[in-house]
């Protein structure tokens, strides 16, 4: 049987929670180490270890270095062990000042100076974006993560259907008024950012009504580019799918919660880093 | 078991200090409990959060209008909690009620919430100290008794799952949901879905009770092993439910005082700091709040303190069994876990009898326009009363408060670690059971450190 552990850094939990939503897993793997539901004082000798959440204080990095000795294969999951995550949106010199003054408690592991992506300073094998990823990912990571079939796009997957003669003059942001079943949420002016995020996550949330925002990050494309090339492409779908003046659109994109899932791959991960091949991505 | 590494130190000569260290497991975040011993006499017993989230400074200067999204990600184990308290503060703020349907289907995503949580807390994190493993998953290797235990973690996971699976339904998703919003829901849920989701509720509440019922004679065997329930002092309760028939979607905030007896006082969210005095602590990252200097709690038992009746068969008739055996207010902290499970049966049979009626046809949001000023939205979440707090200027988050239950219990578990402490800590030893019982004192408290550590 397949040992594997799960280590959580600082973050919410989500990923260990959609975890225990692949209950399929309980029959095939040994699941050694994740203080969320097992006692156990040690990351023992492992073939997968999972990483969730970003490396924000000294403690962190003390385990996350012990941890992936005894790894085979070292997984990042989440948007937070992909960037840092969710925490980058304090990721300003004011912020960052109130966070080092944090550091003065005494007794309480130190705050780093932001909340970093692990392989900043460990090497992954493999990066499993979403915030949290679907039970569906979680379970490919500990399968086969090459057989994993996904769409492209969130688009793909979302089964709206996208009109090409309803042009919306203005954007609605991300939730004002009524939401039509079956039809894109571009052509009801929201700010849906689906057709440059990564499938696989099968679209849960244009589903519901609500428009996607990119929590898997980049698809393909764009996953080794500058986030600004990415930029420039979903300005273009806004452009072409609805009449709102340039200014408003580039406006709306300029959001804190696309940001922090968009640029997961690039600025967020720390500017002068190599991208991350999309081989290593699932 | 991770045996605390403190007891490997040096032999203990007199008038010496010792510090004893405990690591924990199977809570939400990042803690640990530091008990400070001299001479064999219990100094203190600290509850130190190791984690910081800082939510509070995080969300400065973000479009007002996002924090649904964003706020979820304080915590993914509570996640539905936080969002719907940041629909609620906007709505407070831009001074909008929306329609009857859209209640409905948020108070179906806070049973949803109820029901995962509960059952995980009390199959995932305190059943393994119940039958002495270290995780449900392993119980299946153990040879303890048969039939109540056969494949036990697989049945926990099916009473989980369909908590997860009613959130989606009324969320969009399970962790971090995005179907409540300003003004409404995105939708409504139709016949069909609700009849599948109902079918799927009635196989979990056979499977839950009988989980349930197995925990309950577990706990009973623990505590005559043990001789004790733990600390059982009075305290003051605080939840935002109360009476017949609790709406966790949350309206007042109630406080029973520590004579018991009835509500002491009953107040909006926005006068929290009138009753409650909220305090930080240099050595952990949570802060600790009391009320006129009195140790206050929240959480599942403060809610079977406080409600009267659950208005559901079966939740009900445990309730009743709980007060007629422990008495109303209860006050010993291993209670707290069965309240979880008499709150996870109710879940199951409310969000049922909700699926019941019509969730669809009506009118699910309605328009409104967004303007700066203050909000308040409360939710009673798993945890207990959850508040979240916004200013907003020029559409920006100016300043946000999270008022988060685990911090109304900080004091408590402070006070219950130090009658463990002093029960198993002698002048001559430190009996190892001290390291199980610090496990069980937290656990009972459900505490979650993602979300106590914004400030
Ligand atoms: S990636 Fe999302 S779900 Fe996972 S820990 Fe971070 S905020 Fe939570
Ligand atoms: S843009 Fe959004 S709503 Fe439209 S098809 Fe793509 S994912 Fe679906």
């Amino acid at each position: 049987m397949k040992r594997f552990a799960v280590l959580q850094l600082s973050g919410c939990a989500g990923c260990e929670v959609a975890l225990l939503n692949a209950e399929a897993w309980v029959a095939q793997y040994k699941l050694v180490y994740m203080p969320l539901v097992v006692s156990a004082e040690d990351v023992p000798e492992v073939d997968v270890l999972l990483i969730s959440g970003g490396v924000r204080t000294d403690e962190d990095l003390y385990k996350l270095r012990r941890a992936v000795k005894n790894a085979q294969q070292v997984v990042a999951v989440g948007t937070c062990a992909i960037s840092g995550g969710v925490a980058n949106l304090g990721d300003r010199d004011e912020v960052r000042a109130l966070f080092l003054a944090e550091r003065d408690r005494p007794h309480v592991p130190r705050l780093l100076s932001k909340s970093h992506p692990v392989d900043a300073f460990v090497a992954v094998d493999l990066y499993v974006p979403g915030c949290p990823p679907t039970a569906e990912l979680f379970m490919a990571v500990l399968t086969n993560p090459r057989d994993f079939q996904a769409s492209k796009v969130v688009c793909q997957e979302c089964g709206r259907q996208k009109l090409k003669d309803v042009k919306p003059a203005h954007l609605l942001g991300f939730q004002q008024g009524e939401v039509l079943p079956d039809v894109c949420l571009i052509n009801q002016g929201y700010l849906c950012v689906g057709s440059s995020t990564r499938g696989g996550c099968r679209a849960p949330c244009p589903r519901a009504g609500h428009p996607c925002v990119g929590c898997r990050g980049p698809s393909d494309v764009f996953i080794e580019k500058e986030s600004d090339v990415w930029f420039k492409s979903i300005k273009r779908v806004f452009a072409s799918m609805t009449d709102a003046p340039e200014s408003e659109i580039e406006q709306g994109l300029r959001s804190p919660q696309l940001a922090m899932f968009l640029f997961q791959f690039s600025d967020y991960a720390g500017g002068d880093r190599l991208p991350r091949p999309k081989e290593k991505v699932l | 078991m991770p045996a605390a590494t403190a007891f490997r130190g040096p032999k203990r000569k007199c008038c010496e200090m010792m510090t004893l260290t405990f690591p924990l497991s199977r809570i939400e975040g990042h803690a640990r409990v530091v008990v400070d011993v001299r001479d064999g006499i219990v100094q203190s017993a600290k509850f130190q959060a190791t984690e910081f989230r800082g939510f509070e400074y995080l969300v400065k200067g973000a479009p007002a209008g996002q924090m649904p999204v964003i706020v979820p990600r304080i915590c993914g184990v509570c996640s539905t909690a936080h969002h719907v308290a940041s629909v609620k503060a906007l709505e407070d703020a831009y001074g909008i009620t929306p329609p009857p349907l859209a209640l409905t289907i948020r108070e179906l995503l806070m049973l949803g919430q109820l029901l995962q949580n509960q059952a995980t807390s009390l199959f995932i994190f305190t059943m393994p100290d119940r039958l002495g493993v270290d995780s449900i998953f392993d119980v299946n290797e153990t040879e303890l008794d048969g039939d109540a235990l056969a494949g036990m973690a697989a049945r926990a996971l099916q009473v989980r799952q369909a908590g997860t699976h009613l959130i989606t339904l009324a969320g969009g998703q399970f962790i971090h949901p995005v179907k409540a919003v300003v003004g409404g829901v995105t939708g409504g849920i139709s016949a069909e879905a609700a009849a599948a989701m109902r079918s799927e509720l009635a196989d979990a509440l056979l499977v839950a009770c009988a989980l349930f019922d197995a925990y309950w004679g577990y706990s009973l065997a623990l505590s005559a092993r043990l001789g004790t329930w733990g600390d059982d002092a009075p305290a003051c309760y605080l939840t935002a439910v109360s009476g017949t028939r609790p709406n966790y979607y949350g309206d007042f905030l109630r406080l029973m005082g520590c004579e018991g007896g009835d509500v002491c006082a009953q107040f909006p969210a926005c006068e929290y700091r009138v009753f409650l005095t909220v305090e930080e602590a240099e050595y952990s990252y949570a802060a600790q709040t009391s009320f006129q200097g009195h140790v206050l709690r929240a959480n599942s038992l403060a809610r079977a303190n406080l409600v009267d009746s659950l208005g559901t068969p079966c939740a009900n008739e445990y309730l009743q069994r709980f007060h007629r055996e422990f008495g109303q207010p209860a006050h010993a902290i291993l209670l707290y876990d069965l309240a979880r499970g008499i709150e996870l049966v109710y879940a199951i049979e409310r969000a049922m009898e909700i699926l019941a009626g019509p969730l669809e046809g009506a009118e699910t949001r309605i328009p409104y326009t967004p303007r700066d000023g203050e909000g308040y939205g409360l939710v009673e979440a798993p945890r207990g009363p959850l508040i979240h707090h916004y200013r907003i200027e020029n559409s920006l988050i100016a300043q946000a408060e999270f008022v988060i239950p685990t911090v109304h219990n900080v004091l408590a578990i402070e006070r219950a670690l130090r009658v463990a402490a002093e029960r198993y800590i002698t002048p001559d030893r430190a009996n190892l059971e001290l390291e199980r019982a610090v496990g069980r004192v937290v656990r009972a408290f459900d505490p979650c450190i993602a979300c106590a550590t914004q400030h």
